[in-house]
């Protein structure tokens, strides 16, 4: 049986669809986990960073800790969280929320910093005040470079998710652990299918959800700046 | 124009580096008048590491040049290697590994030195062999904590039957394939489970595991030194699931001279189940190097010259 | 709360004892991190250079070349890893390079691609003007000109590859992760920090040394 044979077997397999080691179950468990991370980490690299472009404070320290963040090694910060939270959702939620922190904040910081000065200078003119200047101007036309921090995290988030295995988590990344363990190399290669796919998944539906979000004539003008942010591998 | 010769050189120098790095990664022993250079590797928990250490370094002793290749994996990842020439030695157990190369045949038996003929019938077609096994011996248990032994009044493996599914298994993820593991239990036993959940060997992840209620059996080693202190208690393999994992060391036959037999043998005679439980325990207890606790033990009986 | 301090409630985060004792023991490993970092960054180079001068030319190679190496960027290393293993190895340097050194060629390449890209077209016309025949324009105005965007991609190359180094002590290397996963087996906290922080400092490390080289190679194309 070839081993492409096997994979095919393996997907076609109703026993893989059922139950605690079923696809739909491990799915549910790699989502639930990225996008908790992913919300978490928002909830806090968001609002730092889009605060700290605004006024165009500590500039360098934001774009610092991105680097710094992208040094930490996501196999390292997952077995502390385990050796201090012990196991279950908590210490992988922590561990992957601080890896994708860090180009959140930055990608947030130079989205406020590219804002065109004679647009925020025209806001001060027409009236608008500090508060609504950021919430009206400069966070639309921001918008889409925060998507990209937050699309490159979440795909990022979601391939380190498979590191979760490695601390008795779920997720997809069990069927990689369990296959190497097993010599099961159709349920390894099934796992990291189903990873690509669900990062793909991931990419393509947040792309969705920017589009909805930045209006057309401003998504053609920050065409450029968007493709700056590259997608980072920590895992 | 300077500034290519600038990028160029940099280049070189990165590339240079590149050859460096990769010659330096293979630093070959060189010994002055080595008898032989040999490669040992071990499994993914101490005590492998501590026997593979025993045996290397009374070869090292005796004037070989050994090469150690610790934590490499479990028996799916090490017997291909050695059956591949990648690694000449590894501490094995008698009768795990004689199902292992049988294929869970149902070979093995409480006889140790039935079992390691069987397991040289297996081997030789291999270019393999097992030499003669220690009285030490480490077979996998199973324990539950004391609370649970009390909840559901159990001494022995059969107790578990009646109650299996109301109960998770706990284990490396090889468990569910493994004759000694869940597969044994089912077919021995009877004990069908709730769940199982994929932890590690006897490591962190089971202990935390035990901590917190997920599982309430789980694999550990016989030979583990702080059960009690974790408050785990064993439970009785009174079906004999488990059978003579006395230690052997496995080696390849190009790499079995006579000589290399009889050091290896010597460390085998000499090692009991009670000093691999104290072993264990300088280990991971006092989280001592298992080399330098080897070196101890090999000292205490000066080398066995 | 359940108990989190369930064996070692005394082991402290570091244990200087340990580390003093274990100064070779660490050097080791972060001498085979070292090794692998370089033969990994190294041969990504040596790949994404020529792909990508001629990826550059025909947009056919470019596209089928950066979708190729984005599709293998998707796949989670530690798939990748234990997927090699049945065929070159535990344990093995090949194991462990041809995962890192893809994902490297799929950053550098784009870098290579784009920052070629940026070359003014009036820079092209005044090189050919000037009598520069295509392979001379190609390595002596355009290459050195695309620079600046390679070395930004060798950076976030170099920091990403160390930390997947750490993964691979599933298979068996691992580097600085060999602690990693010795702290997680024996629940034994001093390699595991010893480990984390060392490969965050080496990334730093290597990250700054590459942006000094830069500055080094290329003085006239500072950045921030």
């Amino acid at each position: 049986m070839t081993i492409l044979g096997s994979v095919w077997q393996w997907f076609t397999n109703p026993a893989n669809w059922q139950g605690s080691n079923g696809i739909p179950t491990r799915l549910l468990e790699h989502v639930q986990l990225s996008a908790e991370s992913v919300l978490i980490g928002a909830l806090i690299a968001l609002p730092v960073g889009i605060v700290l472009g605004h006024y165009g404070r500590f500039g360098n320290l934001a774009i610092n800790i991105s680097n710094a963040g992208r040094a930490v090694p996501s196999f390292g910060i997952l077995v502390i969280a385990f050796l201090v939270f012990g196991l279950g959702d908590l210490p992988v939620i922590v561990a992957l929320t601080a890896l994708a922190i860090p180009p959140m904040i930055t990608n947030s910081y130079v989205a406020l910093r590219e804002v065109d000065p004679d647009v925020k200078e025209a806001a001060r003119g027409m009236g608008y005040r500090e508060l609504a200047q950021l919430l009206r101007v400069e966070l639309p036309l921001a918008v889409p470079l925060i998507m990209a921090g937050i699309r490159s995290s979440a795909v990022q988030v979601v391939a380190t998710a498979t590191l979760a295995a490695l601390i008795a988590g779920g997720g997809f990344g069990r069927y990689i652990i369990d296959g190497f363990a097993q010599l099961n190399d159709a349920m390894t290669i099934a796992g990291a299918i189903l990873v690509a796919l669900l990062a793909f998944a991931t990419e393509v539906g947040l792309s969705g959800l920017e589009r909805l979000l930045v209006p057309h004539g401003i998504r053609l003008l920050m065409a450029p700046a968007v493709r700056r942010a590259a997608t980072f591998k920590v895992a | 124009m300077i500034r290519i010769e600038r990028s160029v050189s940099l280049f070189a120098a990165l590339a240079a580096m590149a050859v460096v790095a990769a010659a330096c990664g293979s630093t070959s022993g060189g010994g002055t008048t080595s008898k032989g250079s040999v490669t040992i590797a071990g499994f993914d928990f101490a005590e492998s590491s501590i026997l593979a250490e025993l045996y290397g370094q009374e070869l090292a002793h005796s004037g070989y040049t050994v090469n150690y290749k610790l934590r490499l994996g479990k028996r799916e990842v090490v017997a291909p290697a050695i059956q591949a020439g990648q690694i000449d030695i590894y501490p094995g157990y008698a009768a795990t590994d004689l199902e292992y190369y049988n294929k869970a045949a149902g070979e093995a038996s409480g006889d140790v030195n039935a079992t390691v003929q069987k397991l040289n019938g297996r081997l030789q077609p291999l270019g393999l062999e097992a030499l003669t096994p220690s009285p030490a011996v480490d077979q996998n248990a199973f324990a539950v904590t004391k609370a649970t032994q009390a909840k559901y009044n159990l001494t022995k493996l059969s107790d578990l039957a009646p109650i299996g599914d109301q109960l998770v298994l706990g284990g490396p993820p090889e468990c569910p394939a493994r004759p000694f593991c869940q597969v044994g239990l089912e077919k021995t036993y009877g004990i069908h489970f709730k769940a199982f959940k994929a932890l590690d060997v006897d490591g962190s992840l089971t202990r935390a595991a035990f901590a917190n209620g997920s599982i309430q059996v789980g694999l550990v080693f016989s030979s583990d030194s702080d059960l009690n202190k974790l408050g785990l208690v064993v439970l009785q393999d009174d079906k004999h699931l488990e059978n003579a994992d006395n230690v052997v060391p496995i080696i390849r036959t190009k790499v079995a001279t006579d000589d290399v037999k009889a050091i290896l043998n010597k460390v085998s005679a000499a090692v009991t189940t009670a000093q691999l439980i104290t072993l264990n325990g300088q280990v991971e207890l006092n989280h001592q190097d298992a080399d330098a606790v080897a070196k101890a033990f090999l000292q205490q009986h000066n080398y066995f010259s | 709360m359940p108990s989190r301090l369930f064996l070692d409630a005394e082991d402290p985060w570091v244990n200087w004892d340990w580390l003093l004792n274990h100064v070779p023991y660490v050097l080791d490993a972060l001498e085979q991190h070292l090794v692998l970092t370089v033969i990994a960054v190294v041969g990504g180079l040596a790949i994404s250079i020529p792909l990508g001068l001629l990826a550059h030319r025909a947009p056919l190679i470019r596209l089928v070349v950066i979708g190729g190496f984005g599709a293998f960027y998707t796949i989670p290393s530690l798939a990748v890893f234990a997927l090699l293993v049945p065929f070159t190895g535990i344990a093995t340097t090949t194991t462990a390079e041809i995962p890192l050194i893809g994902y490297n060629v799929f950053i550098l390449l784009r870098n290579v691609v784009v920052g070629l890209d940026a070359v003014p077209r009036e820079v092209l016309d005044a090189a050919d003007g000037m009598g520069y025949r295509p392979r001379a324009r190609m390595l002596r105005v355009e290459l050195p000109l695309a620079l600046p965007a390679i070395f930004a991609g060798l950076r976030v190359a170099t920091v990403s590859t160390i930390g997947l180094i750490t993964i691979t002590a599933v298979i068996g290397l691992g580097g600085l992760g060999q602690l990693i996963n010795q702290g997680l087996q024996e629940n034994f906290r001093t390699p595991l920090v010893v480990a984390t922080l060392g490969s965050i400092a080496l990334a730093l490390v290597a990250d700054l040394a590459l942006s000094a080289g830069q500055r080094f190679a290329l003085p006239w194309s500072r950045q921030a």
